[in-house]
């Protein structure tokens, strides 16, 4: 893994614009930048990234079928008691998922640990799978690139080919927050493989979400959809007025109830529990477990449920050495080993491994000055070298 | 699928390879919305002046859209066909809906859903791309066992008068069925102190 600077494609604000890849800058400072990228071999991306993803998501999955089942476990994660019914039948039928993200701590040297799943409501998604993709293409074409050079990034294809395998008669609505342009691009682009995959579509607002007196849950103008992708976190659509609906709707959802037990720092402290020792794995405990104590006074401190690295702190010693603010942290702290992300003049890559259905499917890179990656981490491509 | 707004890169690509094969998108580069942008959407509007037509070949032959417009809709609308249609436990309650002779089977459809569709009888679109109607097949709409032509419908229950007898092209989409019995409002709430949802 080598960080190269490679220089920008000078009009890449141009192409950026005929993609429809508005959101490559935010309130004037950039998100996405190719002046330089990263530089992985195959051995790494397959042994490395592809394979520990799929494993562990596997793993993910096998702790899913006991968590619905185990009320211990689903309050351990603070899913509130009134979304079990949900959760558990969700699992039962088989609702499938659509797609995730595993976050690695991975400078190409020891294996890449997991810092956290992205199961419910990952974004990133159209950069990873438009945009990086035809950097990788055009960077080929414009011989910035040595031919052979190749990417891990199969995300719109199995994305198009999971949306065709999962798809119900009926209309499917993709909804997100209309005022997060990068919420609803990301919806916008799924709506987009829904399209090609064959399925009657709906973009929506999330208040524009109807519940019929049948119980079905609908688009604006009253009529029902079969499936119901949003952009929303499990944990606010419970607390919401409509959440008590959910289990009894005969509307599916993207992602389904179950992936709750996922997306949730919990998850790790129970999969430490069940894998100790695993090669992927950092040891995790929740914060009111006395086995926290083996981690002594150097630890990540994260919050059950938050996103973009929002209240995660770092402490060295019992000394706060980095932090974020944010408003997460009611549902407590799980207390994980610091596996330091890698240093790279300076900067610092988290390595997201993308799974669609149960394929580990491609990799994106954010990446940040500090040790906490924030949502003003910036997307910088990646490609395998030729061997 | 159209894919003409994105370079035609790959498609020759023979080796094996970690990537995709090709990337295009249908909505966002095809019908024109790269202009304005993935985050700048506009949702469909429940009631706007749209266009319907038969086939790609009358739209274009209008000249409001273009002909790549008109094609790359059909495509979009065709494609959506079979898991849009509504369909019908019986071959009388299809037509019921949709006139005679403007029903057939559906041979891969589940038991439980029913067997009889509506043909698709044309598809809508937006006067612009920037109206952000998601193009989708059309039905007749006929009423009771009518010969009388009284517009078409949508697979999600929009009603579309055309107002020139049976000539497709303007037509007004409305929703069909009162959306007074069902509640909106109740997701998001929760998530106000937030500014994006995503991880």
């Amino acid at each position: 893994m080598r960080r190269v600077p490679i220089g920008e494609r000078p009009d890449w604000r141009e192409r950026a614009k005929a993609a429809g890849f508005t959101f490559h800058t935010f309130d004037g400072a950039p998100y996405w930048d190719e002046s330089h990228a990263y530089a992985f071999t195959l051995r790494e991306i397959e042994e490395d990234i592809e394979g520990p993803a799929g494993e562990l998501h596997a793993l993910c999955r096998a702790f899913a079928a006991q968590a619905v089942e185990d009320e211990r476990i689903l309050t351990s994660l603070r899913i509130p008691e009134t979304a079990w019914d949900a959760v558990r039948d969700s699992w039962r039928r088989g609702d499938p998922g659509l797609y995730g993200r595993l976050d690695f701590s991975y400078g190409g040297a020891g294996p890449a640990k997991l810092l956290e799943y992205n199961a419910d409501t990952p974004t990133a998604l159209y950069e990873t799978a438009v945009f990086q993709w035809l950097w990788l293409e055009e960077s080929l074409q414009d011989r910035r690139l040595k031919p052979g050079s190749d990417q891990f990034n199969a995300v719109h294809e199995r994305l198009i080919e999971r949306l065709r395998s999962i798809a119900s008669t009926g209309l499917t609505g993709f909804a997100a927050e209309a005022e997060a342009p990068e919420d609803l691009g990301t919806a916008a682009y799924l709506q987009d493989c829904a399209v090609q995959a064959g399925c009657a579509t709906l973009l929506l607002d999330l208040s524009q979400i109807g519940l019929r007196p049948d119980g079905a849950f609908c688009g604006p103008d009253g009529q029902p959809l079969a499936t119901l992708f949003k952009l929303y976190p499990w944990e606010w659509a419970f607390a919401d007025p409509f959440g008590a609906a959910v289990a009894a709707s005969p509307t599916r959802f993207l992602e389904p109830p179950w992936k709750m037990v996922l997306s949730n720092k919990g998850l790790l402290a129970h999969l430490w529990a069940r894998e100790p020792g695993h090669p992927n794995l950092l040891p995790c405990f929740f914060e009111d477990d006395p086995a926290c104590r083996a981690l002594g006074d150097s630890y990540v401190r994260k919050p059950l449920l938050s996103r973009e690295g929002a209240n995660v702190e770092i402490l060295s010693d019992g000394l706060r050495v980095a932090g974020e603010t944010g408003p997460y942290g009611a549902e407590g702290f799980v207390r994980q080993a610091l596996a330091a992300l890698p240093d790279f003049d300076g900067r610092r890559p988290l390595v997201g491994a993308w799974m669609v259905g149960d394929e580990a499917s491609g990799l994106c890179i954010r990446e940040s000055a500090g040790p906490i990656t924030g949502n003003d981490a910036l997307f910088v491509p990646h490609w395998i070298e030729p061997e | 699928m159209a894919e003409r707004d994105l370079p035609r890169l790959g498609a020759d690509r023979k080796v094996a390879t970690k990537r995709s094969q090709t990337v295009s998108t249908a909505l966002v580069a095809s019908a024109g919305l790269a202009a304005f942008g993935l985050g700048s959407l506009t949702f469909v509007d429940w009631s706007g002046n749209v266009l319907v037509y038969r086939d790609a070949t009358a739209c274009a032959a209008e000249g409001i859209r273009s002909a790549e417009d008109c094609r790359s809709a059909y495509d979009i609308a065709r494609s959506a066909y079979p898991s849009s249609a509504p369909h019908y436990q019986w071959e009388v309650a299809c037509e019921s809906h949709h006139g005679n002779f403007h029903c057939q089977t559906d041979p891969a459809a589940a038991p439980t859903v029913g067997r009889y569709v509506p043909r698709m009888a044309g598809y809508v679109l937006g006067r612009r791309a920037s109206d952000g109607v998601t193009p989708e097949p059309v039905y007749e709409h006929g009423g009771g066992h009518g010969d009388g032509h009284a517009g078409y419908c949508t697979g999600s229950g929009g009603r579309i008068s055309t107002g020139y007898g049976g000539r497709a092209s303007s037509g007004m989409l409305k929703s069909a069925r009162s959306s007074s019995s069902a509640k909106f409002g109740g997701f998001g709430g929760s998530g106000k102190s937030f500014s994006s949802f995503g991880s």
